[in-house]
């Protein structure tokens, strides 16, 4: 999939006369990790392409009955799946995107507090070290509406309704938990792309008596946008493929309102064992995230980022 | 650095309100979870929520009791995410320097198809997984985990180290390789030094990623390999979860991850900026 | 996937790096151990329940209270066999993965399993040792009162699968839905109850599920101790589908045609889903009602959040699994109540929620028995006693015999050492043939029961009519049947 890249071969620098042997000594250090990576990732991939064209039976050793383009065609005709792509990508938007502003802001704030800045930020990171499936147990009991933190105090604002029991306010509930552990990684790598802008090109803005709403529109963002880009290349591989927090959660509740492509996913092959149209929409899962990395890669390259 | 003294005094009364405002936001529910594990099974769901309890200590030894007994849960994490770790360090820091070096055509995508291994659903992977694993008798075992792990963590340090090995000026080791010295020694003797905190901050996210697994370690593991957010998973029962129980368990599971985090948080932050700045 | 490495390299270095991987690999695998399963070993004794001292089983379960009973006191069973036995402990879903898994390679990690007869028995009974063979081996030690100690019912709903005779589990627990209460608010409001409402609220099975919901709907107005009337295990889970059943088959409706051999025997294929005859809809359209009055937090508790709830007080009564009276019994001591539920135009119907413990067919002669004798034991009399009396949670006893004893007799009534046994006198009425609710036991229920509780929950949120979610879900569920199943 990598072969649809269109970036022209790059020309090589003039090269040092030890060319051969360098080239060798590369190589060999990359093998090892290639090849137990490949071992890792082609043969499930090829088992898993193998399966969304097949009956998958379990019983007795793992055996696959060709089927045709069944699952395919089923896979295109679904429109529950389609509905859950619309969520994943609502999901997808509004978890980035928030944590992208939120992780900004804050680390704008830190940007601009000279005393405590450490060790606020050492706070601000700790939910970034929380396991995902202790994350969705935690959000678990501190909204149930017996017992929970949050309910109670949005009970004290007058908010009686159940947070996880309603469509929208579920939804937001795990919105807001993945917001809570992420935003902290954004923040993270914002700050030290802001501290690594240099001095001298603030300054140069306050000399052009550019008020501070400019400057940051005008001189800071654009030095730090390499930066946020590749935060946002690394949230947005896993902020697809995760899932723990839903499914410890609402597993797809109420409504199907938090039924997001991962949560099918894991049902339709775990709880359905239904493996090869299960290997169909993983496919299809890899291939968005694929085509999303890529894109993102693709503006870094064109930004000349990358090396 | 001076631009602090230029903010204006309104503007820094609004810093300082967002600050404490996302500091509340992060705090709290952590601080709440540790608070809860020290309360009795009927202070944790009381409806009222208390700040002023009398401390118990029994649901950590609950923890450590009886048929529930988290000793070895917390050894087989330590075991299975230490190795994986530090395999994912060594490995991922030879290709990841082989990759910043060489100058094969088609490196970019090399690069892009290692970090594409990490992006496939887990899944789907778990089950063609699961049978290689079968096969190879890694199933119930550490160094299943540690395969396992090596899945997401491999292609995630080649990455990183391979962005903080182009940070090194390739004078330096054109300067070693004059002075007599081989590749190999130029790599270990000059360059790997020159990346410390790179090794740090690769490690302690690879740690992080597979101490906190739960969905390989629930295909992959088994009775005498069971991980840390299995057993948190183990107490949700049929007749209830014990709240108390679990917010011990969550203690235990987040603070040692808290404790590497924030002890190399220094390195943390010039690592992933340069990593983050380099991209691929 | 991409054009790795194809350009000139130097082919030694890739060569040696390859041996490096494979390396690797190989070190795993061996420390990895035993790639050949090693069957259990035989001593000579003439104890039976000795033969296979020194062996370790592994038992997956579902973190049930009865599997925790048995789990806090393993000592007796050690030291009767001298075998060790691992139990994990896993949510339904993620036990269900587990064991499907592991029935997958032809060498089992798990000997033994708790085989869940619709996720689990239904799907996968091809993989589970038919275990008369094991009960008729001289050289092994015989089960107390054999198969007829069980309570029929269940022996047939958890242990057998399709037409055949073949026994696949041994009933090992029995929650079962049934009408649970606050005897001390329905005695204190008895009269003005009867009075507003106009006939005797006294939970029991001439109730009718229109009197529950008047009785509800009485008690979220009138009462203060609690300020709703009833709860319900209705969020988009399980635990929706077994709650909706019990009204479904009062008001005469059914998943399938031939709803008692599907429930209690099961079969491949069920035919076309009935979900969208008049009684199904008249019982969604009830659901629905219900729902609407009882207390709003409800659509997003599951089994285990209802119980809980119901312990904080939040509501007079509600139809919840019997096993948790232990804990009810806890919070609210000497005023707990238990009846069968209330009956609808058809009849009374209690979900049966039981299981039984099996035997993996991947298993090695000695293994196999020696698993048999933890099947044996886990199910005797003297375990489902002390199951009983346990501290840490335990079930209600499988066998008729258990519930004959005088010992247990006595605890019926309080105060009681064994708390979930003052559900007894209802549990003999929940379970006659006539009351007892059994969902269809088919292979491919998970994805059916899915559709069910999906639809459902769509229903409570308002998206769809309850006639138009009877509707979608017999649609969806005639497409599941139709694809057939695959094992």
């Amino acid at each position: 999939m990598t072969t649809t890249l269109e970036t022209p071969p790059r020309t090589d620098p003039p090269r040092p006369t030890r060319r051969r042997p360098r080239l060798g000594f590369s190589a060999g250090m990359m093998a090892p990790g290639i090849v137990l990576l490949a071992i890792l990732s082609i043969v499930p991939l090829l088992t898993i392409i193998a399966m969304s064209f097949s009956r998958v039976r379990l019983l007795g050793g793992v055996g696959f009955d060709g089927a045709g383009l069944t699952y395919w065609v089923r896979l295109f005709t679904d429109i529950d799946l389609a509905m859950q792509w619309v969520r994943t990508i609502v999901f997808f938007a509004l978890t980035v995107g928030l944590e992208m502003l939120l992780g900004l802001i804050f680390a704008l704030c830190l940007w601009k507090l000279m005393r405590g800045r450490n060790a606020i930020l050492s706070l601000f990171l700790l939910p970034m070290f929380v396991a995902p499936v202790i994350v969705g147990l935690l959000g678990r009991f501190l909204t149930d509406s017996t017992f929970g933190l949050y309910s109670w105090l949005l009970g004290l604002i007058g908010y009686q309704g159940d947070i996880l029991g309603g469509q929208y306010s579920a939804f937001a509930a795990v919105v807001a938990m993945d917001i809570w552990e992420w935003t902290p990684l954004i923040t993270l790598i914002a700050l030290a792309g802001l501290t690594s802008v240099p001095a001298s090109v603030r300054e140069a803005a306050a000399i052009d008596g550019a008020n501070p709403w400019q400057t940051l529109r005008h001189v800071i963002l654009p030095s730090i946008s390499g930066v946020l880009l590749v935060a946002l290349l690394i949230r947005s591989m896993d902020a697809i493929r995760y899932f723990d927090i839903i499914a410890v959660t609402t597993n797809g509740g109420p409504a199907d309102a938090t039924k997001v492509v991962p949560i099918r996913l894991y049902e339709t092959a775990f709880r359905f064992f239904d493996l090869g149209y299960a290997a169909a929409i993983g496919l299809v899962m890899l291939a968005v995230t694929i085509a999303i990395a890529r894109a993102f890669v693709g503006v870094l390259e064109r930004k000349g980022l990358t090396r | 650095m001076s631009h602090v003294d230029r903010t204006p005094g309104r503007a820094r009364v609004g810093i300082l309100l967002i600050v404490a405002i996302g500091l509340l936001w992060t705090l709290v529910p952590l601080l709440w979870m540790a608070l809860s594990s020290f309360k009795s099974a009927g202070d944790v769901t009381a409806a009222e929520p208390k700040l002023f309890f009398e401390p118990t200590l029994r649901n950590y030894q609950r923890l450590f009791s009886g048929a529930n007994n988290l000793g070895p849960y917390i050894w087989h994490s330590m075991l299975a995410a230490g190795i994986s770790s530090v395999l994912a360090l060594i490995v991922g820091t030879i290709a990841g320097y082989g990759l910043s070096t060489t100058r094969m055509r088609g490196k970019k995508h090399v690069a892009f198809w290692i970090i594409s291994t990490r992006m496939a659903p887990i899944a789907v992977v778990v089950l063609p997984l699961f049978l290689l694993f079968r096969g190879a008798g890694l199933i119930d075992s550490i160094p299943g985990l540690v395969l396992a792990y090596l899945t997401f963590n491999l292609p995630f340090a080649i990455w990183l180290m391979s962005a903080f090995f182009t940070e090194v000026p390739a004078a330096l080791q054109e300067s070693a390789l004059v002075e007599g010295c081989t590749r190999w020694q130029a790599f270990w003797h000059v360059v790997l030094p020159l990346t410390k905190s790179g090794l740090v901050t690769t490690f302690v996210l690879c740690l992080v990623f597979s101490w906190n697994d739960y969905a390989f370690a629930l295909v992959f593991g088994g009775p005498n390999s069971q991980t840390l957010p299995i057993a948190a998973d183990q107490l949700v029962t049929q007749t209830g979860i014990d709240w108390g129980q679990l917010t011990a368990i969550g203690t235990i599971v987040v603070l040692p991850m808290m404790l590497a985090g924030l002890a190399v948080r220094r390195w943390l932050v010039t690592g992933l900026t340069l990593g983050a700045v380099t991209g691929e | 996937m991409g054009n790795s490495v194809s350009q000139p390299l130097d082919r030694r270095a890739v060569l040696r790096g390859a041996l490096a991987g494979g390396a690797a690999l190989a070190l795993g695998g061996a420390a990895g151990g035993c790639a050949t399963h090693q069957d259990a070993k035989r001593i000579a004794t003439d104890n039976r329940w000795r033969q296979f001292a020194g062996t370790t089983l592994n038992f997956v379960s579902e973190s049930t209270a009865p599997t925790a009973a048995i789990a806090d006191n393993l000592d007796p069973f050690v030291e009767l066999t001298g075998i060790r036995v691992n139990i994990v402990t896993l949510e339904l879903s993620a036990m269900t993965q587990k064991v499907a898994l592991d029935l997958a390679g032809g060498q089992s990690q798990y000997q033994l399993i708790y085989a869940d007869p619709y996720n689990v028995l239904a799907p996968y009974s091809k993989g589970l040792v038919d275990l008369r063979e094991l009960a008729e081996d001289p050289s092994l030690p015989s089960m107390e009162g054999g198969f007829d100690d069980f309570i029929d019912t269940q022996f047939d709903a958890a242990g057998k699968f399709g037409d055949g005779d073949e026994v696949f589990a041994i009933p090992y627990d029995c929650p079962t839905i049934i009408w649970q209460y606050r005897a001390d608010l329905f005695e204190k409001y008895h009269d003005r109850m009867a009075a507003d409402l106009g006939f005797d609220p006294t939970p029991g099975l001439e109730r009718t599920w229109e009197q529950y919901f008047k009785i509800a709907n009485w008690f979220t107005r009138n009462a203060d101790e609690v300020p709703y009337g009833t709860g319900h295990q209705a969020k988009q889970h399980g635990s929706l589908m077994c709650d909706f059943s019990n009204v479904l088959w009062a008001f005469g409706g059914d998943y399938f045609a031939d709803g008692e051999r599907v429930g209690r025997f099961g079969v491949r294929d069920p035919g076309p889903c009935q979900l969208a005859s008049d009684e199904a809809i008249a019982a969604a359209e009830f659901y629905h009602r219900l729902l609407s009055i009882a207390d709003p937090s409800s659509i997003s508790w599951d089994w285990n959040g209802l119980s809980p709830a119901f312990r904080a007080g939040r509501f007079a009564m509600c139809p919840d699994w019997h096993e948790n009276a232990a804990g009810n019994e806890e919070a609210f001591p000497g005023k707990m109540g238990y009846a069968p539920l209330p009956k609808g135009p058809a009849r009374s119907a209690n979900h049966y929620g039981g299981t039984g413990i099996s035997i993996s067919a991947n298993t090695l002669p000695n293994e196999r028995k020696a698993a048999w004798l933890f099947v044996v034991w886990s199910t005797s009399v003297r375990t489902q006693l002390d199951g009983l009396k346990s501290e840490v949670g335990g079930g209600t006893p499988t066998r008729e015999s258990v519930y004959g004893l005088p010992e247990v007799k006595a605890a019926e009534r309080r105060p009681s050492k064994m708390p979930n046994i003052l559900t007894a006198p209802t549990m003999r009425q929940a379970w006659a043939p006539e009351n007892i609710g059994l969902r269809p036991k088919i292979p491919m229920w998970n994805e059916c029961e899915t559709t069910i509780y999906t639809q459902l929950s769509r229903m409570l949120a308002g998206e769809l009519s309850p006639a138009d979610a009877m509707r979608e879900a017999a649609t969806r569920i005639d497409r599941i049947t139709e694809r057939g199943w695959v094992s």
